[in-house]
């Protein structure tokens, strides 16, 4: 659940908060996936840009500045670390910022952001054994 | 193989289960048990089964291939509990049942299984020794989606396990290549293939297809022959003069087979050259570009979670047909026959 209290260290490399969570690029544009719950991510063009930065071990720092939209790059930080899709890493050197990626972040046309698919989640992490309702079974969720 | 109806399965014991299930399956002589082998692409597969309605449904949905492919042997053993000294299949304990954590367990053993907990329907299956299990209470006791397509799991873990997909889509083609057709439920994705198929046009299937990427392009190849439609989509195309009138199914759909409908319109198989993403429209049909991302959305998320395990090594092989084919909206017309009119047109011009 997400936490209302993360606090952004701008200066350590984040990196996925789990092996559950997995992505893939397509031409820059990048789809997330949490392979445990099944949620998956869409990002804008900037969000893109930055989850492409961050995989590639930059710090949050180094990318305040580039386009902009950089200075909601701690906000978007922390909105990923909130999803559990990131942690901070400070047992990590930061690593320079890829050219690519920085030319991508100065040309975003759309502020940071993330839209969640979660049309699965609930089947994707329900237990179909003591999660159903009774009368209906599999695959209807149990309701709290 | 000695159990008690007290005893139950927890994550902790669910490899050795499936390991005595399948030890099981290898040691029944005979059992009054039927053998059926049919070749599938990619996959020669011997069923041993009791007679039956899983048996019948293995005999009818199952499409045999004529296509000459490197083919691996599966065998997969279906016991009745109860019968012939088989044990009743047990149930499930207290531990939390997580397919995704079973998954890690399982494949831990060298194994992959799922239950189905209301009926008891167990199915493990060693993909090294080439041999599945699954273990039924009883003669009708299977999922109500089974008969549709039997086995699925069983094909799903083989297949998966030498890089290529079941994959939960609907295709359409002409002269050897064809579109994907992705999309949730209510998208228009069988009617579409219905309209295709009506209109002169081929499948290798609606539902679930085989999918492989590895040899610099994306092939679909048939494995089942269910099409499925609802009673206002059967009643707006005509199927019942077609083929008559039969039972809804446990979705409440009519369910029948391609060539039922079309008597040659099973494709061996198909050069995949688009991805459509169908969408219930008006007037005339219309293709317009897709994203990849958008494409990945509508064929990844259900193709893995109706498929147990390999989560990861599935959005990868998702991630990796999105990257090589282009994607495309397809508004759908009200008309079948200028719907397939519009698709074999694109099919027939190239992808862009």
């Amino acid at each position: 659940m997400p936490s209302a209290d993360v606090i952004v260290d701008l200066l350590v490399p984040y990196a996925p908060a789990s092996p559950d969570i997995a992505h893939e690029s397509f031409d820059g544009d990048v789809v997330v996936v949490d392979l445990a719950n099944g949620k998956y991510y869409s990002f804008s063009d900037s969000g893109s840009a930055i989850w492409l930065a961050l995989a590639g071990a930059a710090a949050p720092g180094d990318l305040i500045g580039l386009g902009v939209f950089a200075d909601a790059v701690p906000e978007f930080v922390r909105r990923l670390c909130e999803y559990q899709l990131i942690a901070a890493r400070p047992d990590l050197a930061p690593a320079p910022l890829d050219g690519a990626v920085a030319e991508r972040l100065r040309s975003c046309s759309e502020g940071p952001d993330v839209t969640v698919f979660d049309d699965m989640a609930d089947l994707f992490i329900a237990d179909p054994i003591h999660d159903v309702d009774e009368p209906s079974g599999w695959p209807v969720v149990k309701q709290d | 193989m000695r159990t008690s109806q007290h005893q139950a399965v927890e994550p902790s014991t669910i490899g050795r289960y499936g390991r005595a299930l399948l030890d099981l399956a290898g040691s029944v002589p005979g059992h009054g048990l039927i053998e059926v082998d049919i070749r599938l692409p990619f996959l020669d597969l011997r069923v041993r089964a009791p007679e039956g309605p899983m048996l019948d449904a293995v005999r009818s949905a199952l499409l045999p291939s004529t296509l000459d492919l490197p083919s691996k042997a599966v065998e997969v053993i279906v016991l009745h509990g109860g019968r012939d000294g088989v044990p009743k299949p047990l149930g499930w304990g207290q531990g939390a049942y997580v397919p995704h954590r079973i998954s890690a367990e399982l494949r831990a053993a060298g194994l992959q299984g799922s239950l189905f907990h209301d009926l008891r329907f167990w199915q493990f299956i060693d993909l090294a020794a080439g041999r599945g299990v699954q273990l039924m209470a009883a003669p009708e006791a299977f999922p109500p989606w089974e008969p549709g397509a039997p086995l699925r799991a069983f094909l799903h873990w083989a297949y998966a396990d030498r890089g290529f997909r079941l994959t939960h889509a609907g295709t359409l083609g002409h002269n050897g290549r064809g579109v994907l057709l992705a999309g949730s439920g209510g998208s228009g994705k069988s009617g579409t293939v219905l309209a295709g198929l009506l209109n002169g046009l081929k499948s290798v299937g609606d539902d679930y297809v085989l999918l492989e990427a590895d040899r610099g392009g994306v092939r679909a190849f048939p494995v089942f022959s269910t099409l499925k439609q609802d009673p206002a989509g059967f009643g707006r195309l005509g199927l019942a003069s077609r083929i008559g009138p039969r039972p809804l199914n446990w979705q409440g759909k009519h369910q029948f087979g391609i060539r039922e409908l079309a008597a040659d319109g099973v494709a061996e198989d198909l050069d995949i050259v688009a991805i459509f993403l169908p969408r219930i429209g008006s007037g005339s049909t219309r293709i317009t570009p897709a994203s990849p991302r958008e494409a990945l959305l509508a064929l990844a998320p259900s193709a893995l979670y109706q498929m147990p395990g390999e989560r990861e090594s599935g959005f990868r092989f998702f991630s990796g047909v999105v990257n090589s084919l282009p994607a495309y909206h397809l508004g759908l017309g009200t008309d079948p026959a200028e719907i397939a009119g519009a698709i074999s047109a694109f099919i027939e011009a190239g992808a862009p």
